[in-house]
């Protein structure tokens, strides 16, 4: 009967259920059948870790198998050794049974007794893990979650089944983190490589999601190198942060370790193809990024497996550090190598239409052709006329202006051959599809991602807009000076301080204003991300301040198109004055005599009062949203003499609220 | 008096001057790195300056100034051809009478000799214009009250027009001293007559008044008697910082006509006032340099103080006279969101007052500074305005031509000449200009001017 217990005990493998003893002692027959339970959780433990045992594996080698991976090979290392012990006690038990026939079996029992919880508590996790088909980082999440346990065996036995499970988690974090490289052959990491890219060029391109904030939006989609948080598998212990940064980390090693420079092939980056990491020999990714702190990086890591050790708090200090580490490293090659500043000077002269001159000279030369369709030459020409533009002002041996070069895409007008010349199809004209490109400094893809050019050429389209109508407007002024209409003066003056003073507010209060903030910022700040930061709050500060963006509807736009796709009513209202001008403009060409011209002018007047009245009641609608406060700082340049608040006979509501 | 005539390209221009054409190519040549020789300075080739603007490049890469030179006498241009600068103007625009005894301080005699010199005087223009892509306009540096830069500028001032309709002429015009008594007797009438051809056939008219040049010299500069040269050094600050965005770049007002179209409304009312800030002359600068505080606000509210002003205003207590328009042209080192909390503390203030007939406000654009000046100052301003009150300059001018007039004073000189043989109609027809002048902005001033026309004032 004993031999049988410490048969039953020992074999794991054979069925031993078949005996059933009588035993004259009903007190014995209860141990006994105690005594085949613990064997029976004992031998499933034993069937799991051969089934994702090494050895096993080895044999049944099959990608696909569920079970297989490193993780529960890992795992099952751990429970074997944790099973050692329970073998070393059947051998006491054994020998001392052996040397002495009259050991009842509850003193085999009571050996085998304490083990009865961590055979439970093992199953448990092993059912868990069947059942939840749990693999990876999802082990490791729930084996941490059996440490705690009154219980000092079964807490010493986790313990040492994490420390087994986390240093394949280690190891993989420690190549992500250094060297960005996933060694994760079974996808048991947090994060994983798509492998589909083209979807994520539908997704950067498409419109901000409405709960995301504009600065938000335009500091992301950045750095997508196909890699991402698989949200499953993020330990429990680990927040969402923290897992990012994680993320964060690895992409930015991979990045560095495509910088063109370094890299034997040409890759053009501006296109924004990473290429897959297999096609970049690893010789080229171990980079002089952690310098002499490569081995500190790793020892810390490395120490991190030590169960004691591994704490969150623990390994987000070591996260953080490698994280400011990388940042400084970033910052660095964009801010000095890349010459961040200039750069951004360069986006403000072009872009913003720093350099007037060069804009003005380039008006003259293209706005003819601009104003009509475009046709498949359009491209070129407009960038001959750049090029002119440029000598003209004396900047065509700037080695700056080359990497700047105008795009007009062509849309193939979808009517038929024979009403080529019918003008009723709306064909967009050169205004509002102009695109000025740039081809910056690796790595500053980062920060002028696809997304954030767009919002630039917005911009830049709206400047060169009011600078057009402003050139054309000033341009008239030769002409009816030498008028005796006073009413045509005065509209044509109307027209024009409008313009003028709608291009001091932009450039002056919200372009020049914002950018010296933006490079204050950037002066202060040594961390990559806090640049980035700086630099999309800039950029999302501009465009809300000339009401290019949406702030009463979620809906931002994407749309190439800024007049239709926007509906900031004062972004709508400076268009139609802007149109307004436009219509004034081509006037002269219209009117032969006294009587239709004061018709016109009469017209126009009318339209502009009432659109400049629109314009400050729209303040009172605003009055609370932030578009409001940037509605006043414009309206108080209009309206510095309280002239044209006076003619527009305000109500006194409106007129209260025009104090500023 | 002498008489340079300047010429400048692409957005620019040619001049024609007193003496202060001079210093203003100096100091041109100062802040943008050019040698008297034209030879660009070692620091200054990778400046993005556009010296294209008031120079062009000769073959061997040097600096011409684009400005003709014209005088009917020889002293002062001498003076400069001896000078370091000598090498640096065309010589071929340098024009001068072969006649060279002057026009006597006499506008009908400057007057007859342009006419007479004309096809010469215009050669020049025309080979200087053509050699230009991008002419906008001319500015001409002249004196109102001698004979050469009054009666020829007179002359060229209307034929530019003719000849050049589409182009902007502008002036910069000096004023006589009225505080003093002029060694130009017949000044008055050489003014006026000025006048009339600065009121019809300029574009825009910088007034720069000799009498607050002075005072400014003597008031804020602490120099008691000022020279020639120091008055001319102030002139050509105002001439290089009212060029300042042309000549940088920048956002706006890149061309003569962004600078001069917002700050005239209507044809004739083109009289701008100038005002700078803060000023120091060269001995302060060397002995004890004070250092002001100077902040954006600090520098708009000082520019608009009358005794910053370029031009002598006298009080008019019957007329309650405003501003039309106003630029300020900030140059150095600027914090941009300052300008709009400026803005809204004149604004509250109610430090400036605007016209009640249409829309005004001060427009406030940001340039830079040339890297090549040393200053003590952070920040300084200028001020372009067209006041209603600048009509009193003109009364002034219209009063001392009545108390000539009123003795038949030295009417002899005129009579020689042939415009006045037949007889005095051309003082009658410029008086009633200048009055007429002086009415509409004195209408200016008030909210009827919208129904303001010359005829009904002088019923």
């Amino acid at each position: 009967m004993m031999q049988d217990a410490l048969i039953i005990l020992w074999n794991s493998s054979d069925s031993l259920e078949n005996s059933e003893y009588i035993y004259n002692d009903s007190g014995d027959s209860e141990i006994f059948k105690r005594i085949t339970n613990i064997a029976k959780s004992h031998r499933k433990i034993k069937t799991f870790i051969e089934i994702c045992g090494f050895q096993f594996r080895k044999s049944y080698a099959t990608k696909h198998n569920k079970a297989s991976g490193l993780y529960v090979q890992a795992l099952s290392e751990g429970m074997t050794e944790v099973l050692q012990t329970y073998l070393k006690t059947l051998l006491e038990v054994e020998s001392l049974i052996l040397g002495n026939q009259n050991y009842t079996l509850a003193f085999i029992y009571s050996y085998v007794e304490p083990f009865k919880d961590l055979f439970d508590t093992l199953n448990k996790i092993i059912i868990s893990i069947k059942e939840r088909d749990l693999v990876g980082c999802q082990i490791l999440s729930l084996i941490h979650q059996y440490i705690l346990n009154g219980n000092k065996m079964i807490h010493e036995a986790i313990v040492r089944i994490f420390s087994y499970v986390n240093k394949v988690f280690i190891n993989q974090l420690c190549t992500w983190l250094l060297y960005g490289e996933l060694k994760d052959c079974y996808q048991e990491f947090f994060i994983f490589r798509n492998q589909r890219d083209e979807s994520y060029d539908t997704l950067q391109s498409l419109p901000s999601n409405n709960d995301k904030s504009l600065v938000t939006t335009l500091q992301d989609a950045t750095l997508d190198c196909g890699y991402n948080l698989n949200p499953n598998m993020i330990p429990y212990y680990m927040p969402l942060s923290l897992a990012q940064e994680i993320l964060f980390i690895g992409k930015t090693v991979i990045l560095f370790s495509l910088d063109p420079k370094k890299s034997k092939r040409s890759h053009t980056f501006t296109t924004r193809s990473i290429l897959p990491l297999d096609k970049c020999g690893s010789d080229i990714r171990r980079f002089t990024i952690w310098e002499e702190k490569e081995a500190e990086f790793h020892n810390k890591l490395q120490k991190l497996k030590d169960p004691e050790v591994f704490e969150v708090v623990n390994l987000r200090g070591v996260i953080r550090e490698i994280k400011e580490c990388v940042t400084k490293h970033l910052w660095i090659v964009a801010v000095e190598e890349a010459q961040l500043l200039h750069e951004l000077h360069l986006m403000k002269d072009f872009y913003l239409l720093g350099r007037g001159e060069l804009f003005l000279e380039l008006l003259r030369l293209t706005s003819h052709m601009l104003d009509k369709p475009t046709t498949r030459t359009s491209t070129r020409d407009m960038n001959h006329a750049f090029q002119l533009a440029a000598r003209a002002v004396f900047l065509s041996n700037n080695a700056d202006i080359e990497k700047f070069s105008f795009e007009l895409p062509y849309v193939k007008p979808n009517v038929s051959i024979n009403s080529t010349f019918d003008d009723s199809t709306t064909v967009a004209d050169g205004w509002t599809t102009l695109i000025l490109k740039y081809d910056f400094k690796w790595p500053l893809h980062l920060l002028f991602t696809p997304e954030v050019l767009a919002r630039y050429n917005d911009m830049f389209r709206l400047l060169l807009s009011i600078k057009k109508t402003q050139h054309d407007l000033q341009s008239l002024w030769k002409t009816y000076k030498q008028s005796t209409s006073f009413s045509m003066c005065q509209l044509h003056n109307k027209l024009m301080f409008l313009m003028d003073n709608l291009q001091h507010y932009m450039q002056a209060d919200v372009l020049e204003t914002n950018f010296s903030r933006l490079v204050d910022a950037m002066g202060k700040t040594k961390d990559f991300e806090k640049l980035k930061k700086a630099h999309a709050t800039f950029l999302a500060d501009i465009l809300s301040q000339s009401f290019l963006t949406d702030n009463t509807s979620g809906n931002a736009d994407n749309s190439t198109d800024t007049t239709d796709s926007i509906n900031n009513p004062v972004f709508c209202n400076i268009m139609e004055l802007i149109k307004l001008c436009h219509s004034f403009c081509s006037m002269g060409d219209l009117v032969t005599d006294k009587e239709s011209e004061d018709y016109y002018i009469t017209g126009y007047s009318e339209r502009f009062n009432k659109l400049v009245k629109q314009l400050m009641q729209l303040l009172v609608s605003l009055r609370d949203r932030p578009c409001g406060v940037h509605l006043a700082r414009l309206l108080m340049r209009l309206d510095y003499n309280r002239w044209l608040s006076g003619e527009a006979q305000l109500t006194q509501s409106v007129t209260s609220m025009l104090r500023y | 008096m002498q008489n340079t005539k300047k010429k400048c390209v692409n957005e620019a221009i040619l001049i024609k001057f007193v003496l202060v054409g001079f210093e203003f190519w100096k100091q041109l040549c100062i802040e943008h790195g050019i040698s008297p020789e034209g030879i660009l300075e070692e620091f200054a080739s990778a400046g993005s300056d556009r010296k294209d603007v008031f120079f062009y490049q000769a073959d061997d890469d040097h600096y011409i100034p684009r400005a003709v030179l014209l005088d009917l006498e020889p002293r002062v241009i001498h003076t400069i051809m001896n000078s370091p600068y000598a090498k640096l103007y065309n010589p071929e625009n340098v024009y001068l009478s072969k006649h060279g005894g002057g026009a006597g301080n006499n506008w009908a005699s400057g007057y007859a000799q342009g006419e007479k010199l004309n096809e010469e005087v215009f050669d020049i223009i025309n080979r200087e214009a053509d050699g230009s892509d991008n002419l906008e306009g001319f500015v001409l540096c002249h004196s109102i009250a001698g004979g050469t830069g009054s009666g020829m500028g007179s002359y060229i001032l209307e034929h530019l027009s003719d000849r050049f309709p589409k182009k902007l002429v502008q002036t910069y015009s000096v004023f006589p001293n009225l505080d003093e008594i002029s060694d130009v007797v017949v000044q008055p009438y050489n003014s006026l007559l000025t006048l009339k051809r600065l009121t019809e056939s300029a574009d825009c008219v910088m007034v720069l008044d000799n009498t607050a040049l002075n005072r400014i010299a003597s008031d804020r500069l602490h120099i008691q008697n000022p020279s020639f040269a120091q008055i001319n050094t102030l002139v050509s600050t105002i001439m290089s910082a009212s060029t300042a965005t042309l000549r940088y770049p920048s956002y706006m007002n890149n061309d003569l006509i962004s600078l001069v179209a917002p700050l005239i409304p209507t044809p004739r009312l083109h009289f701008l006032m100038t005002g700078y800030t803060p000023l120091s002359a060269d001995h302060e600068l060397n002995t004890a340099p004070k250092i002001r505080k100077t902040t954006v606000l600090d520098v708009m509210q000082r520019l608009l103080q009358p005794k910053n002003m370029m031009v002598s205003l006298s009080p008019d207590r019957v007329n309650q006279h405003c501003y039309i328009s106003i630029l300020n042209i900030i140059q150095g080192e600027v914090d941009p969101s300052q300008v709009h909390k400026s803005l809204q503390r004149i604004r509250e203030r109610k430090l400036a007052s605007f016209i009640p007939w249409g829309p005004a406000s001060i427009q406030v654009a940001l340039s830079r500074r040339s890297p090549y000046v040393q200053s003590s100052h952070k920040v300084s301003g200028l001020l372009l305005a067209n006041h209603t009150n600048i009509s009193s300059l003109f009364d002034r001018c219209l009063q001392q031509f009545d108390k000539l007039r009123k003795r038949e004073a030295f009417l002899e000189v005129f009579r020689k000449e042939p415009m006045f043989k037949e007889s005095l109609e051309e003082f009658d027809e410029s008086r009633s200009v200048v009055d007429d002048l002086v009415q509409e902005y004195r209408a200016a001033a008030t909210p009827d001017y919208v129904h303001w026309n010359p005829e009904s004032s002088h019923i």
